[in-house]
């Protein structure tokens, strides 16, 4: 029954060692490669359509028995963790034997059996094998599902659930599933207590039915037994099985994203980022392009030789380790996920080697080195898990649900060895997207948000169950109870009056920005109502740097000697600009106010007004709630899907003929801040009709 | 349903508890290298290890950290192996390797297809013979340890819980810091003083060679003394550490974490060594207590009261002392008192009367299954194999440690429960969210 074959190892080596006499400063060959032998099960199959397969080996004085229930993937939706609870019911007792009594015989063979939603797993001593067997074919036949352990599962997994609440890395990986399938597929959804509440114990009934049933079982027996005798034992205990076919459903298969972004969680308590490069692939155990697809993703993240391990960790030292890694599925798209652990200060630079290694294995062949040494790996790795015996059960197991040809494994090294260099980058350039990635960071806001905003990549912001969310960073609102015109009123009386504003033609302002530039950088502002402006930088000793000048009807911009005509949306946003305290043209011209709460500023907490302009375009205006004054101004921009936000924080009020200005300006867009101290502010003079044209 | 893993993995204590009838043959080179041969030719298989007798209680206490450190610059080459050509090699002929640290020793393993023995004692004997270790290293595995920490415990719900019970009961001896150690330490720490380290531990005279797999004797024995044979022996290490004083009273301690939500109670014994005869009897008090669903604690705490989510008692056995540690993670409205006085309750009764005979063949049909699987695979059996030579001091317990256990009575397991679980001689850490 039992056929053995042999294949020769190492097709890669080459050579042999007969020196007598050592020379360490040379590395030494391999031998001439070891013969493997290749057992194969012996199989039988019930009339009820389970498969059994058995590995004798009688090494150890042991026996091991897996139940694999190859259904097809199930969403639980607002049931989720069904099958958990489930799992953790099933194996308790069946209906002939008390759960006390199951458990206790099971502890007093020094066995254990293991229950999951789709199996179970068994270990016993040889001896005690037909009786292990016995109590969990009664276990998956005939199962106790009780109100009360079903009550007591449900809770413990609400309790074990809050044990994971504040983890970084349980929180990392349940969003880079959900975001990568969507919540409503069955490999991207996931268990929260709500779901867990919703099950009821007709669920957990109904679970059973449904899906312990064995059309799509295999039953793996390895270990010191004699098939003749597992043949009976398994006929004996399985046989009253009824036959059934489980259900299978079809979803809706997942897509990438458009174009390469960040997914960023924000987890307070976070001491390391948690990174995960990720995009779906598609492919099954026997497409041909698995073999070189596994050589591609060796060479990439597969270990401690590969080119994540060596340049995040061997090079720069920003993680213990860094990997990547490409799963097979016969139905759905599986994803391909680069990731790290990476301390908060260098998440930032990692993304950008992550990024950079992945364009690098697309863009350039790997080099003959790379390709030989992933070779070998997997001819080792190959090679030594024959050792295991339950290899044999694992490699027949999938030629059966993987639809493999027979000789899959038999071919295994020659489909490694066929690999090219061109395969590597063809698979490559397929299945590692460089323009399609997500990026899912899930850390510390505060700590590394900011380096990622400078890397040009845009931004999108989750919470730790997968659901769209502000960025953190944006400062809280509480609600208030108090209205637009009042804070206006407020404002007015705090500059000085609504009379002293409105009496107010034009404003010169003159001052200096500090840091900026190598030198400082000279501001001469002159204003006049209602929207006339000529704003003019310069620099000791370099003249105008540039300048934007507006008449109320038409305007041009100036920079380095090239003179620019205003038109078209600038035009127009110029024209509807009010430079001087534009609180006075509000109401008349139509702008919408609302008062979104308070806010803590650095400068203290003050309403966040939003104004919605006639034409629908919101900025934000802070009023000081002690003060009254106008603290800050908040636009916001739309670039590449990602929102940039321009502030301008105004502080050192001082009165100006009666009416209290800022003196100093503060401006902040993306990664940059100009500070402005003006040193001369004057109101209604040093500003004439011709400084406009 | 996840379950909790505590981070006790740092510790890597001696879990290897029998084997199998295991065959092999052990030697001494001129140099004091220790040498044992185990043969297995079922797989083409081959497994070259090396454990020193180093680990962090050989530290000074301003540079704890040192020797899971060291572990890691051993990676960076040697004389004749270039600074990131270890991995390299063993990937490209297809192998697999790694080291782990514990407090007692420390061990390097390369596991290769059998035509690769020369290959990995060549790498080995390097490794012993002529590494290199300079400022370069010394940098980069800085930054990668702090990264290992940060993963392993700093970010980890109820990460820091050994940390904490090690600090409490252990006054003097060395085991009262982590394995992983202080990163202030490692900040400070010279190049002159790992080079000092290596020299005065990284001595032939106190290491283990195992080889085992698909060998052939003879030859493996010649290419053995090739290799190792030239490299000098080292100063004799003369080790004396502190003994510590008896605890008589409780030891109150509170520990709180940035990264859990609900709490956990600990309560810790200190107890002795893991090659005494009473250190085995508390490894049969743990399995009754808590190894299995009919196991006392689980079916009393988790399943009859659902007073706890998860309770266990582990015997966490070393050299020169064990720490006997029972865990209980609360559910709903029990307290943590609540918890303790249960476990209390169940370890009383174990110190009064024998446990049911029922019991007892209980534990012995499980420790000897866990025998049985304890020697599965290659690298199992040479890991096993240098332990019990260097740190239980008899390469042949890997057959004969079922015998220990198979003789312990039920009036032992009374005795030794009564003689270190008790109330006024361990530690109770209420280890607590972080509040805000």
């Amino acid at each position: 029954m039992k056929t053995k074959f042999f294949i020769p190892l190492f097709l890669l080596f080459i050579g042999l060692t007969v020196n007598a006499q050592i020379d360490r400063s040379k590395q030494p060959k391999p031998g001439p490669a070891p013969e493997i032998q290749l057992g194969k099960p012996q199989t039988f199959k019930l009339n009820n359509g389970l498969k059994v397969l058995v590995v004798e080996n009688h090494k150890l004085p042991r026996v091991n028995i897996s139940l694999t229930l190859d259904n097809a993937p199930y969403l639980e939706g607002t049931k989720a963790g069904v099958s958990d609870v489930f799992a953790g019911m099933i194996g308790n007792g069946t209906t002939s034997i008390s759960k006390d009594a199951y458990n206790e015989e099971v502890d007093f063979l020094g066995a254990s059996i293991n229950f999951s939603g789709s199996g179970a797993f068994a270990n016993t001593l040889s001896k005690y094998f037909p009786r292990v067997l016995t109590l969990m074919a009664d276990g998956t036949l005939n199962p106790l599902l009780t109100e009360e352990e079903f009550q007591k599962e449900k809770d413990k997994m609400i309790e074990g659930l809050k044990t994971d609440e504040k983890s970084v890395t349980a929180a990392a990986r349940r969003v880079e599933a959900a975001l990568a399938y969507g919540k409503t597929h069955p490999y991207g959804e996931f268990v929260s207590e709500e779901t867990v509440k919703n099950i009821t114990l007709q669920d957990i009934q109904t679970f059973y039915q449904n899906f312990f049933v064995p059309e799509n079982a295999y039953l793996a027996i390895v270990g010191d037994v004699k098939f003749e005798d597992v043949k009976k034992l398994v006929e004996s205990n399985f046989s009253s099985w009824k036959i059934a076919v489980a259900p299978n459903v079809s979803y809706s298969i997942p897509k990438d994203v458009q174009y390469t972004q960040i997914n960023f969680v924000d987890m307070p308590n976070a001491v390391q980022s948690e990174i995960a490069v990720e995009n779906l692939i598609k492919v099954k155990l026997s497409d041909p392009d698995y073999f070189p697809l596994l050589i591609a993703n060796n060479i990439l993240g597969g270990g401690a030789n590969a080119r994540l391990f060596l340049n995040l960790r061997e090079d720069k030292g920003f993680t213990y380790g860094a990997y990547s890694r490409v799963g097979n599925d016969k139905r759905y798209p599986v994803r391909f996920v680069a990731s790290a652990s990476v301390r908060n200060a260098v998440t930032d630079s990692s993304v950008v080697e992550f990024i950079k290694e992945i364009k690098k294995i697309r863009d350039e062949k790997v080099t003959a080195d790379d390709l030989k040494s992933a070779k070998a790996e997997y001819a080792g790795s190959f090679v030594m898990s024959l050792e295991n015996p339950q290899t044999q059960a694992r490699f027949a197991l999938n030629i059966l649900t993987e639809n493999l040809p027979q000789n899959f494994y038999e071919t295994y090294l020659a489909k490694i060895n066929a690999v090219t260099v061109e395969d590597v980058q063809r698979v490559a350039k397929k299945y590692f997207q460089a323009d399609h990635l997500r990026i899912v960071i899930t850390g510390k806001a505060t700590e590394v948000l900011p380096g990622l905003q400078a890397l040009n990549i845009p931004i999108f912001y989750f919470d730790k169950y997968a659901n769209p969310t502000e960025n953190p960073l944006t400062k809280k609102t509480e609600t208030v109870n108090i209205s637009t015109d009042e804070i206006l009123e407020k404002y007015f009386k705090a500059i000085g009056g609504r009379e002293k504003a409105v009496a107010v033609k034009t404003i010169y302002r003159k001052g200096s920005a500090v840091g900026a530039a190598p030198f400082p950088i000279l501001f001469d502002i002159r204003s006049m109502t209602p929207n006339k402006e000529v704003q003019t930088l310069s620099a000791e000793g370099m003249g105008t740097l540039q300048k934007v000048s507006f008449n109320g009807e038409s305007g041009y911009q100036e920079a380095q000697g090239q003179k620019k005509v205003l038109e078209g949306e600038e035009l127009a946003k110029q024209k509807a600009s009010r430079p001087i305290f534009p609180e006075l043209f509000f109401k008349a011209e139509g702008y919408k106010l609302s008062v979104e709460g308070v806010e803590k500023l650095d400068a203290g907490d003050a309403y966040k007004v939003k104004v919605t302009s006639p034409d629908g375009k919101d900025t934000y205006r802070y009023y000081g709630k002690e003060s009254g004054l106008l603290l800050q101004t908040e636009d916001t921009m739309e670039m590449q899907g990602m929102s940039l936000s321009q502030t301008e924080e105004l502080s050192d009020y001082k009165e100006v003929n009666g009416v209290k200005i800022p003196f100093v300006s503060t401006s902040t867009v993306g990664p940059q801040k100009i500070k402005v101290v003006f040193s001369e502010i004057k109101i209604n003079e040093g500003v004439s009709e011709a400084d406009f044209n | 349903m996840k379950k909790i893993v505590l981070a006790l993995t740092l510790m890597l204590c001696g879990l290897t508890f029998y084997a199998q009838q295991v065959k092999f043959e052990e030697y001494d080179l001129p140099n004091g290298l220790h040498v044992i041969l185990h043969q297995d030719n079922s797989a083409p298989v081959v497994a070259t290890t090396v454990m020193y007798h180093v680990g962090a209680k050989d530290e000074n206490p301003d540079r704890t950290g040192f020797a899971h450190f060291f572990e890691h610059l051993l990676f960076e080459g040697t004389e004749n192996i270039g600074r990131g050509e270890w991995f390299k090699i063993v990937s490209n002929n297809g192998g697999q390797n790694n080291a782990t640290t514990s407090d007692d020793r420390t061990y390097y393993y390369e596991v290769f297809p059998s035509n690769n023995l020369e290959l990995g004692l060549w790498m080995e004997s390097e490794r012993m013979l002529h590494p290199i270790i300079n400022q370069i290293g010394v940098d980069t595995q800085n930054e990668v340890v702090k990264e290992e920490k940060r993963l392993r415990v700093d970010n980890q719900p109820y990460g820091k819980i050994l940390e904490v019970v090690k600090k409490d009961i252990f006054k003097k001896h060395p085991y009262r810091w982590t394995t992983i150690g202080s990163m202030d330490h490692l900040d400070a720490a010279t190049l002159d003083e790992f080079l000092a380290f290596n020299k005065k531990y990284y001595v032939p005279n106190n290491a283990i060679l195992v080889v085992a797999g698909n060998i052939e004797v003879d030859k493996t024995k010649k290419m053995i003394a090739d290799y190792f044979g030239s490299i000098p022996q080292g100063e004799k290490i003369v080790k004396n550490f502190p003994t510590e004083d008896p605890i008589t009273q409780t030891i109150n301690s509170k520990a709180t974490d940035p990264n859990i939500q609900i709490p956990a109670i600990i309560t810790a014994y200190r107890t002795p060594s893991f090659k005494t005869r009473d250190a085995r009897v508390l490894d049969m008090i743990s399995t009754y207590l808590s190894d299995g669903k009919s196991s006392v604690l689980y079916k009393k705490l988790v399943d009859e009261k659902k007073m706890a989510l998860q309770v266990l008692a582990i015997n966490l056995s070393q050299e020169d002392y064990s720490t006997y540690i029972v865990f209980g993670l609360p559910m709903g409205g029990t307290t943590l008192d609540q918890i303790v006085a249960e476990i209390d309750v169940e370890i009383q009764k174990i110190q009064t009367d024998l446990i049911s005979e029922n019991d007892y063949q209980k534990l012995q049909n499980k420790f000897e299954n866990q025998f049985v699987n304890s020697n599965a695979s290659i690298a199992g059996i040479a890991g096993n194999l240098a332990t019990f030579h260097m740190l239980y001091g008899d390469t042949n317990l890997i057959n004969t440690e079922i015998e220990i256990y198979r003789s312990i009575t039920r009036e032992e397991i009374r005795d030794v429960a009564k003689k270190y679980l008790n109330a006024n001689q361990r530690l109770v850490l209420e280890y607590l969210p972080e509040s805000k």
